[in-house]
């Protein structure tokens, strides 16, 4: 029978501890944090304050506030025995094998023989912690490596030990990917293992090629960010956010356990970082460290002080970097003999030498290394995958000509199969230096969840058959008969072919398939409606044109919803404004943990149009089960009112953005999984669409009035602006049914007629406009 | 002068403590903690439940736990006979007081000998604006959006139109809980004070059985002992962004009830009774609703002229601090004598229990008179939506 992890117990109240406590309770895992006993008062203080202290941190460990309350206290003293009643015990104390050895023997009579004990560690080794365990309890125990924040990093890196059972490797890998949503990485038990030692000697690189080139740090960072597929905070902001003393500690780890390693020398941090550790400034934690004064000031080594951060990349190298296309990319940086051009080139050869040097030692495959840096340092591609997008031998002839030149960090010869091969990645899998092969991707059955399972470029993945494709989407099927819809556009905005799309897929799916699903490969879900037409329109005077695009949406919306056959959406990330109401609007949503949803449209200065508000009456009155109304819409209304976006899918639900019986799905890669049987259950029920003829009770008047009361207030307490609070009587007549006697009943037409007037009405203001133009220009939204 | 048949004495004025929001009175229900007024002003006097014309109670917010009439469900609780009947009056925050006037006023004019007035609120229960909000349209389309400020609001406003600063406000703050935890410590409050036995039952945690939690309630739980100048500056503005009203120097919600027994001269020689003193007036006014707290500006004179009084012949003020900005502004419009003004604390360290309030402060005059052996005292407060109430009373 397949594992089953009912209980997990978490030792270690520290950072890590706390978060991987807040990360299982988050997913609705009976979770017991444990730590050393505070007083007699209250024993388990220790961790009740490491819970406190959670519920403050950022980016947010708790997928809703209420969460914290799920977590269980406990002490070494008392609570041992409640380690029985746990299938899966993770010890995540200080990197200290003394204290762990101590601990160990403490619990190991409490320890079930079928449960998996698992370190959390990024730098003792595995097999080393092993030894001290009894003998018996070795094939039990594995490392595990979560990245910090743990509830937002995808990767964790499981590290078995000589002695782990494999059926623990593998049960254990199933319940980090289906129940916590992670993207596992199995690791060698290397020091560093595989994400932190790669990640890290890239950092090492960047470093020292930056020190040798003169490049200033901030120019560092806008290059090593989007511009070569990395996430914005570049490389020294990355240090700052991660610590100096935490970067210090991963390096030292380095130091301590590679000294065969051909770049050991390399194993240490510059002076000039290490006098700022000495001098406290450890970096954003005590907003000091590379950078200061909000990153507007830079640390300079040279000038031994901080200096005004306002260095910028050449225009050529701008230039080069703007072409996505790797293999001209590498050629001209090659060739190119500015400091910053052969910055980026040295940084880049120097990791792919090292990549391919160290892959036997410390992964089973190329696509190891590549999921490793992507989950863990969120690259949009890891080494190997960029390596063969410049053209795998090429790459191999350029690292070979670099080892001889002076600027090469080592002379080191690389691997025999580097010659050997024409490519690192191949249809069949990635090359494993060990079995002289390409292996495939980890077969577990928990990968049979993510129907486009991610893979390493170039493979390309299984999208099924096309029944329509055009510019802005692609409806297809996988051979069977759930039709899936998939923008194309940018961030999947919504723009009027995309409208057209959603009816067009609908129209399809009613007369050819069993059900739809709104599904993309990535996220975000979709970001909201496109404005540019809106404003074309509006720009030309053509008001009535603007009234049909908005009239068009809602067409769209209800298409979705009075779909004859079930329609799903399977959401990810952003879901915002149209985003948010076409969600609204499918018959039932499965959403992601990491869901970011709401009706956002008051930051521009707009409403929600395409049905939101009226989907909110709708919902109000079926909440209100024949009660009083008014809290109801008064929830609705500071939902919209004040743009809010929940923190997470369960908080989605909570916000009433998401229905009761939706599902959360914890990893994003199984959504379409979920969504495709969710949908398939529905059709086979027989489900009917909800009727679109069924009457709304509203408020009217006297709920207007009481939601304008506090929007008066806000207005007399200087928290809203007077647009600010003209938005708001928008948004309370259309979700009260406006000049309507309070309880009467009105139809869906009437709202979305009032969800269209206010909108045509607003987006007519200057005010409005310029939020608008300022949204699109800065993404920010702007306060007038 | 205001005319009189006979004049109405204060026997009793007792109440319970004063619980802040979610306190030690979270679960006690406000009719409950009425028939325990209720019950302790006739404690003395049993025979008096008997003669008991008619009881009259304030309540700011009506409904839920101290809906259906409170007045007389609290009064039948209480153990007193059918016959004597209770209503429930609102005038939000002079609820209370206004039920003392109103039931000193039946004895003035000669139709009872024996009255009951009182208040009582749970905050905890009973939402600022109740249960459910619903505003009328129309305060939209004419003058009357200041109907729909918020108090704070309000507050803010009069900060404004009579520049009382934001050191002042949260000066007047510290001042007033210095003053409560001094009357506290001194034992003031003891006589007005009833006791409130305290019986819960809640489930044991991760068993099947409910376990009894018990505890007396003696003294208000709203002074803060520590309460600075530095603390209260740091404190953000709640009402309004760039304002000066923060939550320190407000009033505090709270929970609590009070009630006072006022006879005839014919019952006083009847049970050879020793009153605290006589009802000599009230008065109320109105002003705008924006400006609320500013109300006993107009209400102060109009009482000190019915009662024939010059201001300096009060010795004791209660004035309800609402916040400190409407405090502080009636305080210097009227150049009240500070001394006077709440010598035991006032509403930001002893909390305001909206509807019974002014019983419960009347209480505290009534034993401060006594023990300072002065003579004239006033209970006075703003009143939302635009009033001012005051009342004065005689010590003897």
């Amino acid at each position: 029978m397949k594992k089953r992890f009912e209980k997990v117990a978490v030792l270690g109240a520290g950072v890590m501890g706390a978060q991987i406590a807040a990360l299982l309770a988050n997913m609705n895992v009976p979770v017991i944090l444990f730590e050393l006993a505070a007083d007699e008062k209250d024993k388990n203080a220790l961790s009740k304050q490491a819970i406190k202290r959670l519920a403050k941190l950022k980016p947010a460990p708790f997928a809703t506030s209420n969460v914290q309350h799920a977590i269980e206290t406990a002490n070494y003293d008392d609570d041992l025995l409640k380690l029985k009643e746990c299938d899966l015990i993770i010890e995540a104390i200080a990197e200290n094998m003394e204290w762990k050895k101590d601990l160990y023997d403490k619990i190991n009579d409490f320890i079930k023989d079928d449960a998996i004990l698992a370190t959390n560690t990024s730098g003792l080794s595995i097999n080393q912690l092993a030894e001290i365990l009894p003998d018996d309890k070795r094939e039990q125990f594995l490392g595990i490596h979560f990245f910090n924040p743990p509830r937002y990093m995808h990767l964790v890196e499981l590290i078995p030990c000589v002695t782990t059972k494999l059926e623990h490797v593998n049960s254990l890998e199933e319940f980090l990917v289906t129940s916590l949503g992670k993207g596992v990485v199995v690791a060698k038990d290397t020091p560093n293992f595989i994400a932190n030692r790669i990640g890290v000697f890239n950092l090492i690189a960047t470093i020292h090629h930056a020190e040798n080139l003169n490049i200033p740090f901030e120019v560092v960072d806008q290059i090593t960010a989007k511009p070569l597929g990395r996430p914005k905070s570049g490389t020294f902001r990355t240090i700052d956010v991660v610590g100096l003393d935490v970067l210090a500690h991963v390096v030292k780890t380095m130091q301590d356990n590679l000294s065969e390693d051909p770049w050991h020398g390399y194993y240490q941090l510059p002076d000039y970082i290490r006098t700022l550790i000495e001098e406290g400034a450890l970096g954003q934690k005590v907003g000091k460290g590379i950078y200061i004064n909000k990153g507007k000031q830079v640390f300079s080594p040279k000038e031994k002080q901080y200096i005004d951060a306002n260095a910028q990349v050449d225009e050529t190298l701008a230039d080069i970097l703007k072409n996505k296309d790797w293999a001209q990319r590498f050629n001209t940086l090659k060739d190119d003999d500015s400091e910053q051009a052969q910055f980026v080139y040295r940084m880049m050869i120097d990791l792919f030498h090292y990549c391919c040097f160290h892959l036997e030692d410390i992964a089973s495959n190329a696509a190891d290394i590549d999921f490793a840096i992507r989950w863990g340092f969120g690259w949009d591609q890891g080494p190997f995958e960029i390596m063969q997008a410049i053209g795998w031998s090429n790459v191999i002839d350029a690292i070979e000509k670099h080892i001889y030149t002076d600027h090469a960090m080592n002379i080191s010869e690389l691997p025999e199969w580097c010659k050997a091969i024409s490519e690192v990645h191949q249809t069949g899998g990635s090359w494993s230096p060990v079995q002289k092969t390409f292996s495939p991707l980890r077969n577990n059955p928990v990968y049979a969840r993510q129907k486009l399972r991610e893979n390493v470029v170039p493979i390309k993945t299984d999208l099924g058959s096309t029944i329509f494709e055009n510019d802005s989407a692609r409806l297809w099927n996988q051979n069977d008969d759930i039709a899936i819809l998939s923008f194309k556009t940018k961030m999947h905005s919504i723009n009027e072919a995309v409208l057209d799309s959603v009816m067009q897929a609908c129209d399809e799916a009613d007369k050819n398939h069993a059900a739809l699903v709104l599904w993309h490969p990535t996220a975000p879900f979709a970001v909201g409606a496109d404005l540019t037409q809106v404003g074309d329109e509006l720009k030309a005077g053509n008001v009535a044109a603007v009234d049909a695009i908005v009239a068009k949406f809602q067409q769209a919306s209800m298409a979705l919803k009075h779909c004859r056959v079930p329609t799903v959406a399977a959401v990810q990330g952003m879901a915002l404004g149209g985003g948010c109401e076409f969600q609204m609007h499918c018959n039932f949503t499965v959403a992601a943990m990491e869901s970011y949803i709401g009706l956002v449209e008051a930051g521009v200065g707009l409403l929600p149009a395409g049905g939101g508000l009226k989907e909110l009456a709708l919902k109000a009155m079926q909440a209100a089960k024949g009660g009083d109304l008014f809290p109801h819409i008064q929830s609705a209304f500071e939902l919209t009112a004040m743009a809010k976006v929940s923190a997470s899918g369960i908080d989605a639900k909570q916000l009433g953005l998401l229905d009761v019986r939706d599902t959360i799905v914890a990893n994003q890669h199984e959504i379409l999984h979920v969504a495709l049987h969710q949908a398939r259950a529905m059709a086979e029920s027989g489900n009917r669409s909800p009727r679109s003829d069924k009457p709304i009770k509203v408020t009217g008047k006297t709920g207007k009035a009481t939601l304008m009361m506090l929007a008066t207030n806000m207005l007399e307490g200087h928290f809203i602006s007077e647009h600010d609070y003209k938005i708001a009587e928008g948004i309370a007549t259309t979700l009260t049914g406006g000049d309507v006697e309070s309880g009467s009943m009105v139809s869906q037409d009437w709202l979305l007629k009032l969800e269209r007037e206010h909108f045509v009405e607003l987006i007519q203001t200057n005010k409005t406009q310029q939020r608008i133009i300022h949204t699109l220009k800065t993404g920010k939204p702007l306060r007038n | 002068m205001s005319q009189t048949l006979q004049d109405a004495y204060i026997v009793n004025a007792f109440r319970t403590p004063v619980a802040k929001y979610n306190g030690k009175f979270k679960h006690i229900r406000p009719d409950d903690l009425l028939a325990h007024a209720l019950k302790g002003v006739v404690a003395n006097n049993p025979e008096l439940k008997d003669r008991v014309a008619d009881v009259i109670i304030g309540c700011a917010m009506p409904e839920g736990e101290q809906g259906m009439n409170v007045a007389r469900i609290a009064t039948l609780l209480a153990g007193f006979p059918d016959h004597v009947p209770a209503m429930t009056i609102n005038r939000f925050c002079s609820s209370g007081s206004q039920a003392v006037a109103l039931a000193a006023d039946r004895i003035r004019v000669g139709e009872a000998d024996v009255m009951i007035a009182g208040g009582t609120e749970s905050m905890t229960m009973i939402p600022m604006m109740g249960n459910k909000v619903a505003l009328n349209p129309k305060v939209f389309e004419d003058d009357n959006i200041a109907i729909a400020y918020g108090m704070g609001i309000t507050a803010e406003k009069v900060a404004e139109q009579w520049k009382v600063s934001r050191e002042d406000q949260d000066l007047f703050a510290v001042e007033s809980h210095r003053r409560a935890l001094a009357a506290a410590e001194a034992g003031y409050f003891n006589d007005e004070i009833l006791d409130y036995d305290v019986n819960l039952s809640f489930l044991k945690p991760g068993q099947l059985e409910t376990v009894q939690q018990e505890y007396t309630v003696t003294h208000d739980e709203g002074p803060r002992p520590g309460s600075t100048i530095e603390a209260l500056a740091k404190l953000r503005t709640v009402f309004r962004a760039d304002g000066s009203v923060t939550a320190g120097n407000s009033s505090q919600m709270s929970d609590g009830a009070g009630a006072v027994l006022l006879v005839s001269e014919k019952i006083l020689k009847e049970y050879n009774l020793e009153p605290l003193g006589r009802f000599i007036t009230s008065s109320v006014a109105g002003v705008p609703a924006e400006i609320m707290g500013i109300g006993p500006k107009e209400a102060i004179p109009m009482c000190l002229k019915q009662a024939g009084l010059k201001q300096d012949q009060l010795d004791w003020i209660e004035l309800n601090e609402a916040f400190s900005a409407q405090a502080l502004a009636v305080c210097n419009e009227l150049k009240l004598d500070r001394e006077k003004v709440n010598p035991n604390g006032g509403a930001i360290a002893l909390g305001h229990p909206l509807g019974a309030t002014g019983a419960i402060r009347t209480a505290t005059m009534m034993h401060g008179l006594k023990r300072t052996k002065g003579k004239y005292g006033m209970v006075t407060m703003c009143i939302g939506t635009g009033m001012g109430f005051a009342m004065i009373c005689e010590s003897f």
